[in-house]
Protein backbone atom coordinates (compact mmCIF):
# COMPACT_ATOMS: atom_id res chain seq x y z
CA UNK A 1 0.00 0.00 0.00
CA UNK A 2 1.37 3.70 -0.78
CA UNK A 3 2.22 5.81 2.41
CA UNK A 4 -0.79 7.91 2.81
CA UNK A 5 -3.11 5.00 2.62
CA UNK A 6 -1.08 2.83 5.18
CA UNK A 7 -1.33 5.92 7.58
CA UNK A 8 -5.35 6.85 6.54
CA UNK A 9 -5.60 2.98 7.71
CA UNK A 10 -4.00 3.66 10.53
CA UNK A 11 -6.50 6.87 11.60
CA UNK A 12 -9.33 4.72 11.07
CA UNK A 13 -7.94 2.36 13.52
CA UNK A 14 -7.37 4.84 16.09
CA UNK A 15 -10.54 6.76 15.77
CA UNK A 16 -13.72 5.46 17.88
CA UNK A 17 -15.30 7.49 15.79
CA UNK A 18 -15.81 7.48 12.02
CA UNK A 19 -13.19 9.59 9.87
CA UNK A 20 -15.01 12.08 6.76
CA UNK A 21 -12.98 12.42 4.08
CA UNK A 22 -12.05 16.18 5.00
CA UNK A 23 -10.94 15.23 8.54
CA UNK A 24 -8.61 12.55 6.82
CA UNK A 25 -7.80 15.42 4.43
CA UNK A 26 -6.65 18.00 6.61
CA UNK A 27 -4.89 15.39 9.09
CA UNK A 28 -2.58 13.76 6.13
CA UNK A 29 -2.03 16.97 4.66
CA UNK A 30 -3.66 15.04 1.56
CA UNK A 31 -5.80 16.48 -0.83
CA UNK A 32 -9.47 14.87 -0.76
CA UNK A 33 -8.70 12.67 -4.00
CA UNK A 34 -5.74 11.64 -3.19
CA UNK A 35 -7.44 10.45 0.47
CA UNK A 36 -10.28 8.97 -1.83
CA UNK A 37 -7.66 7.20 -3.96
CA UNK A 38 -5.89 5.86 -1.03
CA UNK A 39 -9.14 4.61 0.86
CA UNK A 40 -9.71 2.68 -2.48
CA UNK A 41 -6.39 0.97 -1.98
CA UNK A 42 -7.42 -0.07 1.80
CA UNK A 43 -11.11 -0.95 0.64
CA UNK A 44 -9.97 -4.30 -0.91
CA UNK A 45 -8.26 -5.70 1.71
CA UNK A 46 -11.13 -4.54 4.22
CA UNK A 47 -13.96 -7.02 2.29
CA UNK A 48 -16.53 -8.75 3.91
CA UNK A 49 -15.22 -12.35 4.32
CA UNK A 50 -11.65 -11.01 4.39
CA UNK A 51 -10.49 -10.37 7.79
CA UNK A 52 -12.06 -10.17 11.43
CA UNK A 53 -13.08 -6.56 10.87
CA UNK A 54 -14.63 -4.70 7.86
CA UNK A 55 -13.88 -1.17 6.82
CA UNK A 56 -17.52 0.71 6.69
CA UNK A 57 -18.72 3.73 5.36
CA UNK A 58 -20.97 5.17 7.83
CA UNK A 59 -22.42 8.59 9.69
CA UNK A 60 -20.46 10.85 6.86
CA UNK A 61 -16.88 8.67 7.74
CA UNK A 62 -15.04 5.30 7.43
CA UNK A 63 -14.84 3.60 10.41
CA UNK A 64 -13.34 -0.35 11.31
CA UNK A 65 -16.13 -2.60 12.41
CA UNK A 66 -16.09 -6.24 13.67
CA UNK A 67 -16.99 -8.52 11.57
CA UNK A 68 -20.60 -10.59 13.24
CA UNK A 69 -18.36 -13.67 13.33
CA UNK A 70 -16.62 -12.66 16.37
CA UNK A 71 -19.58 -11.44 17.93
CA UNK A 72 -20.58 -14.31 20.11
CA UNK A 73 -16.56 -14.56 21.24
CA UNK A 74 -17.05 -11.24 21.91
CA UNK A 75 -20.31 -11.30 23.73
CA UNK A 76 -18.38 -14.25 25.97
CA UNK A 77 -15.00 -11.75 26.30
CA UNK A 78 -16.75 -8.23 26.73
CA UNK A 79 -20.22 -9.18 27.90
CA UNK A 80 -23.02 -7.22 25.60
CA UNK A 81 -20.80 -5.26 23.30
CA UNK A 82 -23.69 -3.36 21.38
CA UNK A 83 -27.26 -2.12 21.62
CA UNK A 84 -29.18 -5.33 20.41
CA UNK A 85 -33.06 -4.26 20.22
CA UNK A 86 -35.24 -1.48 20.86
CA UNK A 87 -38.78 -1.67 22.75
CA UNK A 88 -41.77 -0.38 20.77
CA UNK A 89 -41.94 2.56 22.69
CA UNK A 90 -38.47 3.11 22.10
CA UNK A 91 -38.36 2.74 18.30
CA UNK A 92 -41.19 4.79 17.93
CA UNK A 93 -39.27 7.30 19.86
CA UNK A 94 -36.69 6.87 17.73
CA UNK A 95 -38.59 7.12 14.57
CA UNK A 96 -40.06 10.78 15.76
CA UNK A 97 -36.71 11.71 16.09
CA UNK A 98 -35.01 10.28 13.20
CA UNK A 99 -37.49 11.83 10.84
CA UNK A 100 -38.93 15.09 12.44
CA UNK A 101 -35.62 16.27 14.42
CA UNK A 102 -35.01 18.58 15.98
CA UNK A 103 -37.79 18.40 17.90
CA UNK A 104 -38.68 18.40 21.84
CA UNK A 105 -40.27 15.76 24.32
CA UNK A 106 -43.60 17.03 24.80
CA UNK A 107 -43.89 16.84 20.71
CA UNK A 108 -42.75 13.56 20.87
CA UNK A 109 -45.23 12.87 23.95
CA UNK A 110 -48.37 14.48 21.18
CA UNK A 111 -47.48 12.62 18.51
CA UNK A 112 -47.15 9.47 20.06
CA UNK A 113 -50.71 9.73 22.33
CA UNK A 114 -48.37 8.82 25.30
CA UNK A 115 -45.39 10.01 27.65
CA UNK A 116 -41.95 9.99 25.81
CA UNK A 117 -39.95 10.65 28.75
CA UNK A 118 -38.84 6.98 29.83
CA UNK A 119 -37.89 6.53 25.90
CA UNK A 120 -36.16 9.48 26.01
CA UNK A 121 -34.31 8.55 28.74
CA UNK A 122 -32.95 5.11 27.33
CA UNK A 123 -32.13 6.58 23.83
CA UNK A 124 -30.79 9.33 25.51
CA UNK A 125 -28.70 6.93 27.69
CA UNK A 126 -27.84 4.25 24.74
CA UNK A 127 -26.42 7.65 22.93
CA UNK A 128 -28.81 7.62 20.10
CA UNK A 129 -30.20 10.92 20.63
CA UNK A 130 -28.92 14.47 21.85
CA UNK A 131 -29.85 17.59 23.03
CA UNK A 132 -28.77 19.28 20.31
CA UNK A 133 -30.66 23.45 21.53
CA UNK A 134 -33.41 25.22 22.97
CA UNK A 135 -36.73 25.74 21.12
CA UNK A 136 -38.36 29.42 21.71
CA UNK A 137 -39.89 27.84 25.06
CA UNK A 138 -36.83 26.74 26.49
CA UNK A 139 -37.66 22.79 26.07
CA UNK A 140 -34.72 20.68 25.18
CA UNK A 141 -34.67 19.83 21.76
CA UNK A 142 -33.40 16.40 20.54
CA UNK A 143 -31.43 15.21 17.38
CA UNK A 144 -29.53 12.15 16.30
CA UNK A 145 -26.04 11.25 17.11
CA UNK A 146 -23.45 9.52 15.12
CA UNK A 147 -24.02 6.74 16.97
CA UNK A 148 -27.55 6.48 15.23
CA UNK A 149 -26.24 6.23 12.19
CA UNK A 150 -23.72 3.77 13.41
CA UNK A 151 -25.86 1.21 14.76
CA UNK A 152 -28.73 1.40 12.05
CA UNK A 153 -25.73 1.02 9.42
CA UNK A 154 -26.59 4.52 7.69
CA UNK A 155 -24.65 6.65 6.30
CA UNK A 156 -26.36 9.35 6.69
CA UNK A 157 -30.07 10.62 7.52
CA UNK A 158 -30.92 11.04 3.67
CA UNK A 159 -30.68 7.23 3.73
CA UNK A 160 -33.62 6.59 5.57
CA UNK A 161 -36.99 5.99 3.33
CA UNK A 162 -38.82 8.35 2.43
CA UNK A 163 -41.94 8.85 5.84
CA UNK A 164 -44.61 8.68 3.42
CA UNK A 165 -44.29 5.04 2.93
CA UNK A 166 -45.30 4.27 5.94
CA UNK A 167 -48.08 5.81 5.97
CA UNK A 168 -51.68 4.10 6.00
CA UNK A 169 -53.13 3.29 3.26
CA UNK A 170 -56.14 5.45 2.08
CA UNK A 171 -58.57 2.57 2.66
CA UNK A 172 -57.26 2.34 6.77
CA UNK A 173 -57.27 5.95 7.01
CA UNK A 174 -61.07 6.17 5.39
CA UNK A 175 -61.77 3.21 7.56
CA UNK A 176 -60.32 4.74 10.82
CA UNK A 177 -62.07 7.94 9.79
CA UNK A 178 -65.48 6.26 10.07
CA UNK A 179 -64.91 4.57 13.03
CA UNK A 180 -64.16 7.98 14.97
CA UNK A 181 -66.95 10.06 13.78
CA UNK A 182 -69.30 6.78 15.08
CA UNK A 183 -68.09 7.44 18.22
CA UNK A 184 -68.36 11.16 18.32
CA UNK A 185 -71.74 10.65 17.20
CA UNK A 186 -72.65 8.30 20.11
CA UNK A 187 -70.97 10.32 22.25
CA UNK A 188 -72.77 13.59 21.50
CA UNK A 189 -75.98 11.83 21.22
CA UNK A 190 -75.71 10.83 25.25
CA UNK A 191 -74.14 14.08 26.14
CA UNK A 192 -77.51 16.06 28.29
CA UNK A 193 -76.02 19.42 27.45
CA UNK A 194 -76.30 18.89 23.57
CA UNK A 195 -79.71 17.11 23.64
CA UNK B 1 -75.34 17.24 54.45
CA UNK B 2 -77.00 17.44 50.97
CA UNK B 3 -77.11 20.80 48.69
CA UNK B 4 -80.70 20.84 49.29
CA UNK B 5 -80.13 22.40 52.61
CA UNK B 6 -78.32 25.20 51.23
CA UNK B 7 -80.66 28.00 51.54
CA UNK B 8 -80.07 31.04 49.01
CA UNK B 9 -81.34 34.63 49.09
CA UNK B 10 -80.68 35.80 45.84
CA UNK B 11 -82.10 38.99 43.50
CA UNK B 12 -83.99 36.58 41.65
CA UNK B 13 -84.99 33.85 43.87
CA UNK B 14 -85.01 32.66 47.70
CA UNK B 15 -85.15 29.29 49.08
CA UNK B 16 -83.27 25.81 48.57
CA UNK B 17 -81.20 25.23 46.37
CA UNK B 18 -82.57 22.36 44.69
CA UNK B 19 -85.84 23.70 44.37
CA UNK B 20 -83.84 26.58 42.26
CA UNK B 21 -82.23 23.66 40.61
CA UNK B 22 -85.28 22.30 39.48
CA UNK B 23 -87.07 25.56 38.62
CA UNK B 24 -84.05 26.20 36.25
CA UNK B 25 -84.75 23.08 34.35
CA UNK B 26 -88.38 23.77 33.69
CA UNK B 27 -87.14 27.27 33.17
CA UNK B 28 -89.49 28.90 35.56
CA UNK B 29 -86.70 30.98 36.36
CA UNK B 30 -84.57 32.93 33.72
CA UNK B 31 -80.84 31.87 33.97
CA UNK B 32 -79.82 34.92 31.96
CA UNK B 33 -80.74 36.78 35.19
CA UNK B 34 -79.34 34.89 38.02
CA UNK B 35 -76.30 35.87 39.35
CA UNK B 36 -74.23 32.33 39.46
CA UNK B 37 -71.44 34.08 41.40
CA UNK B 38 -73.91 34.92 44.67
CA UNK B 39 -74.94 31.25 44.85
CA UNK B 40 -71.13 30.18 44.82
CA UNK B 41 -70.58 33.09 47.67
CA UNK B 42 -73.72 31.72 49.44
CA UNK B 43 -72.40 27.94 49.23
CA UNK B 44 -68.90 29.24 50.68
CA UNK B 45 -70.74 31.43 53.07
CA UNK B 46 -72.71 27.85 54.07
CA UNK B 47 -69.05 25.79 54.34
CA UNK B 48 -67.70 28.23 56.56
CA UNK B 49 -70.79 28.19 59.38
CA UNK B 50 -70.48 24.62 59.08
CA UNK B 51 -66.85 24.35 59.75
CA UNK B 52 -66.60 21.72 57.79
CA UNK B 53 -65.85 20.36 54.02
CA UNK B 54 -67.63 17.17 52.59
CA UNK B 55 -65.59 16.32 49.74
CA UNK B 56 -68.54 14.37 47.75
CA UNK B 57 -71.44 17.45 48.43
CA UNK B 58 -68.29 19.70 47.20
CA UNK B 59 -67.25 17.81 44.02
CA UNK B 60 -71.77 17.45 43.13
CA UNK B 61 -71.94 21.61 43.67
CA UNK B 62 -68.83 22.15 41.24
CA UNK B 63 -70.61 19.58 38.83
CA UNK B 64 -73.17 21.24 39.16
CA UNK B 65 -72.21 24.74 39.04
CA UNK B 66 -70.27 24.20 36.01
CA UNK B 67 -73.19 23.00 34.46
CA UNK B 68 -75.24 26.02 35.21
CA UNK B 69 -72.28 28.15 33.72
CA UNK B 70 -71.56 25.97 30.45
CA UNK B 71 -75.75 26.33 29.95
CA UNK B 72 -75.69 30.02 30.87
CA UNK B 73 -72.63 30.68 28.46
CA UNK B 74 -74.43 28.93 25.53
CA UNK B 75 -77.46 30.81 26.15
CA UNK B 76 -75.66 34.29 26.21
CA UNK B 77 -74.02 33.24 22.79
CA UNK B 78 -76.57 34.18 19.58
CA UNK B 79 -78.55 31.09 18.26
CA UNK B 80 -77.05 30.59 14.97
CA UNK B 81 -73.43 30.32 16.90
CA UNK B 82 -74.46 27.97 18.90
CA UNK B 83 -75.74 25.54 16.70
CA UNK B 84 -72.43 25.77 14.77
CA UNK B 85 -70.61 24.74 18.25
CA UNK B 86 -72.95 21.82 18.59
CA UNK B 87 -72.69 20.58 15.48
CA UNK B 88 -68.98 21.35 14.42
CA UNK B 89 -67.64 20.02 17.70
CA UNK B 90 -67.45 16.09 17.19
CA UNK B 91 -66.59 16.22 14.28
CA UNK B 92 -63.64 18.77 14.58
CA UNK B 93 -62.89 16.65 17.35
CA UNK B 94 -62.76 13.45 15.42
CA UNK B 95 -60.93 15.04 12.48
CA UNK B 96 -57.82 15.98 14.67
CA UNK B 97 -57.82 12.67 16.61
CA UNK B 98 -57.98 11.33 13.35
CA UNK B 99 -54.83 13.26 12.22
CA UNK B 100 -53.00 12.75 15.25
CA UNK B 101 -53.69 8.38 15.24
CA UNK B 102 -52.35 8.41 11.22
CA UNK B 103 -49.54 10.18 12.28
CA UNK B 104 -48.70 7.91 14.85
CA UNK B 105 -49.41 4.95 12.69
CA UNK B 106 -47.01 6.60 10.54
CA UNK B 107 -44.23 6.50 12.97
CA UNK B 108 -45.45 3.39 14.28
CA UNK B 109 -44.19 1.79 10.60
CA UNK B 110 -41.24 3.28 10.61
CA UNK B 111 -40.30 2.62 14.01
CA UNK B 112 -40.74 -1.50 12.33
CA UNK B 113 -38.05 -0.33 9.34
CA UNK B 114 -35.57 0.91 12.08
CA UNK B 115 -36.11 -2.16 14.17
CA UNK B 116 -35.46 -4.03 10.77
CA UNK B 117 -32.01 -1.89 10.33
CA UNK B 118 -31.05 -2.16 13.56
CA UNK B 119 -31.50 -5.88 13.23
CA UNK B 120 -29.84 -6.19 9.88
CA UNK B 121 -26.25 -5.28 11.72
CA UNK B 122 -26.10 -7.82 14.21
CA UNK B 123 -23.18 -8.83 15.03
CA UNK B 124 -21.39 -6.05 13.81
CA UNK B 125 -19.27 -4.00 16.86
CA UNK B 126 -17.62 -1.04 16.99
CA UNK B 127 -14.26 0.16 18.96
CA UNK B 128 -15.37 0.44 22.79
CA UNK B 129 -15.71 3.35 25.54
CA UNK B 130 -15.16 6.12 22.29
CA UNK B 131 -13.52 9.25 23.90
CA UNK B 132 -16.77 11.52 24.96
CA UNK B 133 -17.33 14.31 22.15
CA UNK B 134 -16.28 17.25 24.32
CA UNK B 135 -12.86 15.94 24.53
CA UNK B 136 -12.20 15.89 21.24
CA UNK B 137 -10.39 18.67 20.01
CA UNK B 138 -12.63 20.80 17.42
CA UNK B 139 -12.01 23.71 15.06
CA UNK B 140 -14.23 26.30 17.01
CA UNK B 141 -16.44 27.49 14.44
CA UNK B 142 -17.65 23.60 13.96
CA UNK B 143 -18.55 24.12 17.58
CA UNK B 144 -22.20 25.68 17.96
CA UNK B 145 -23.45 27.64 20.47
CA UNK B 146 -26.47 26.20 21.79
CA UNK B 147 -26.79 28.58 25.51
CA UNK B 148 -26.67 32.76 25.53
CA UNK B 149 -23.48 33.68 26.32
CA UNK B 150 -25.62 35.94 28.56
CA UNK B 151 -26.99 32.73 30.28
CA UNK B 152 -23.12 31.66 30.75
CA UNK B 153 -22.34 35.01 32.14
CA UNK B 154 -25.30 34.96 34.78
CA UNK B 155 -23.62 30.89 36.01
CA UNK B 156 -20.39 32.54 36.45
CA UNK B 157 -21.57 35.38 38.65
CA UNK B 158 -23.01 32.98 40.40
CA UNK B 159 -19.68 30.97 41.36
CA UNK B 160 -18.06 34.30 41.94
CA UNK B 161 -20.84 34.75 44.95
CA UNK B 162 -19.16 33.28 48.83
CA UNK B 163 -21.75 30.87 49.13
CA UNK B 164 -23.41 30.89 52.67
CA UNK B 165 -21.20 29.29 55.65
CA UNK B 166 -22.42 26.22 56.64
CA UNK B 167 -23.85 25.66 59.97
CA UNK B 168 -22.70 22.37 61.60
CA UNK B 169 -24.08 23.00 64.99
CA UNK B 170 -26.57 19.73 64.11
CA UNK B 171 -23.30 17.71 64.03
CA UNK B 172 -22.57 15.82 67.20
CA UNK B 173 -19.18 16.11 69.10
CA UNK B 174 -17.26 12.92 69.13
CA UNK B 175 -19.34 10.89 72.11
CA UNK B 176 -17.08 10.06 75.13
CA UNK B 177 -19.51 8.11 78.03
CA UNK B 178 -19.20 7.58 81.52
CA UNK B 179 -19.72 3.86 81.03
CA UNK B 180 -16.54 3.78 78.33
CA UNK B 181 -14.33 5.43 81.13
CA UNK B 182 -15.67 3.82 83.84
CA UNK B 183 -14.14 0.09 82.06
CA UNK B 184 -10.89 1.83 81.51
CA UNK B 185 -10.82 3.06 85.30
CA UNK B 186 -10.95 -0.50 86.63
CA UNK B 187 -8.98 -2.17 83.80
CA UNK B 188 -6.34 -0.37 85.18
CA UNK B 189 -7.17 -1.19 88.37
CA UNK B 190 -7.05 -4.41 88.39
CA UNK B 191 -3.35 -3.83 87.59
CA UNK B 192 -3.22 -2.24 91.03
CA UNK B 193 -2.87 2.14 91.53
CA UNK B 194 -1.61 4.11 88.55
CA UNK B 195 -1.62 8.46 88.00
CA UNK B 196 -4.59 9.74 86.81
CA UNK B 197 -2.64 11.21 83.52
CA UNK B 198 -1.61 7.55 82.45
CA UNK B 199 -5.23 6.85 82.19
CA UNK B 200 -5.70 10.00 80.45
CA UNK B 201 -2.95 9.53 77.99
CA UNK B 202 -3.40 11.36 74.14
CA UNK B 203 -6.82 11.56 75.02
CA UNK B 204 -8.89 15.06 74.21
CA UNK B 205 -10.18 17.42 76.63
CA UNK B 206 -13.80 16.03 76.56
CA UNK B 207 -12.19 12.27 77.24
CA UNK B 208 -10.34 14.13 80.34
CA UNK B 209 -13.42 15.16 81.64
CA UNK B 210 -15.55 12.79 81.02
CA UNK B 211 -12.88 10.55 82.88
CA UNK B 212 -13.40 12.70 85.49
CA UNK B 213 -16.31 11.72 85.97
CA UNK B 214 -15.88 7.93 85.94
CA UNK B 215 -13.38 8.60 88.63
CA UNK B 216 -16.05 10.30 90.72
CA UNK B 217 -18.59 7.45 89.70
CA UNK B 218 -15.61 4.95 91.05
CA UNK B 219 -15.14 6.85 94.25
CA UNK B 220 -18.77 6.57 94.93
CA UNK B 221 -19.08 3.23 94.73
CA UNK B 222 -15.77 2.58 96.71
CA UNK B 223 -14.15 0.85 94.20
CA UNK B 224 -11.54 3.69 93.95
CA UNK B 225 -9.79 6.14 95.91
CA UNK B 226 -7.72 9.03 94.84
CA UNK B 227 -4.64 11.58 96.38
CA UNK B 228 -3.51 14.97 94.96
CA UNK B 229 -0.66 16.53 96.69
CA UNK B 230 -1.01 20.23 95.36
CA UNK B 231 -3.24 21.79 92.93
CA UNK B 232 -2.76 20.82 89.44
CA UNK B 233 -0.41 17.87 91.04
CA UNK B 234 -0.08 14.50 89.40
CA UNK B 235 -3.42 12.07 90.81
CA UNK B 236 -2.85 8.68 92.23
CA UNK B 237 -5.46 6.48 91.87
CA UNK B 238 -6.00 3.41 94.38
CA UNK B 239 -8.01 0.46 94.28
CA UNK B 240 -10.72 1.25 97.38
CA UNK B 241 -12.08 -0.73 100.46
CA UNK B 242 -15.38 -0.43 99.88
CA UNK B 243 -17.43 2.70 101.46
CA UNK B 244 -14.50 3.82 102.56
CA UNK B 245 -14.99 7.68 104.20
CA UNK B 246 -13.85 10.80 102.07
CA UNK B 247 -11.57 10.84 99.84
CA UNK B 248 -7.64 11.72 101.00
CA UNK B 249 -6.83 15.14 98.64
CA UNK B 250 -5.95 18.30 99.97
CA UNK B 251 -8.57 21.02 99.64
CA UNK B 252 -6.95 23.85 97.92
CA UNK B 253 -7.71 26.92 99.74
CA UNK B 254 -9.31 29.63 97.38
CA UNK B 255 -7.58 31.49 94.90
CA UNK B 256 -4.38 29.10 95.16
CA UNK B 257 -5.61 27.38 91.74
CA UNK B 258 -4.42 29.21 88.84
CA UNK B 259 -8.02 29.60 87.29
CA UNK B 260 -9.39 30.96 90.44
CA UNK B 261 -12.03 28.80 90.44
CA UNK B 262 -11.64 27.12 93.76
CA UNK B 263 -12.69 24.04 92.11
CA UNK B 264 -11.80 21.14 94.55
CA UNK B 265 -10.14 19.17 92.07
CA UNK B 266 -7.97 20.83 88.89
CA UNK B 267 -6.84 18.90 86.23
CA UNK B 268 -4.36 20.46 83.52
CA UNK B 269 -6.19 19.61 80.51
Amino acid sequence: MSEVARIIEALIFLSPEPLAIDELSRATECGEDEVRAALAEIAPRYEPGVRGIALKELAGGYTFASEPVADEAARRLFGRVRLAKLTQAQAETMAIVAYLQPLSRPEIARIRGVNADHAVAALHEHDLIEESGRSQFGAALYSTTSTFLKLFGLNSLEELPDITRFDPSPEEASELRERLLKAGEARAGSDPQAA
Amino acid sequence: MSLGTLDLDLDVFSGPFDLLLALILREEVDLLELDLADIVLAYLAHIEARGDLDLDTATEFIVLIAALLELKSRLMLPEEEVEDLLEMAPEEAAEELLERMLAARRYRGAAGELQGLLAAQAGVSFRRAPVPRRFRRSAIEQAQGTADPETLGEALAGLLRMPPQISVRHMLSPRVTVGERLEHLRGLLRRGSFSFDDAVKDADRVTVAVTLLALLELYRRGEGEWEQAEPFGPITVRPGSAHTGAPRWREPAHGEGASGGGAPLEVAV
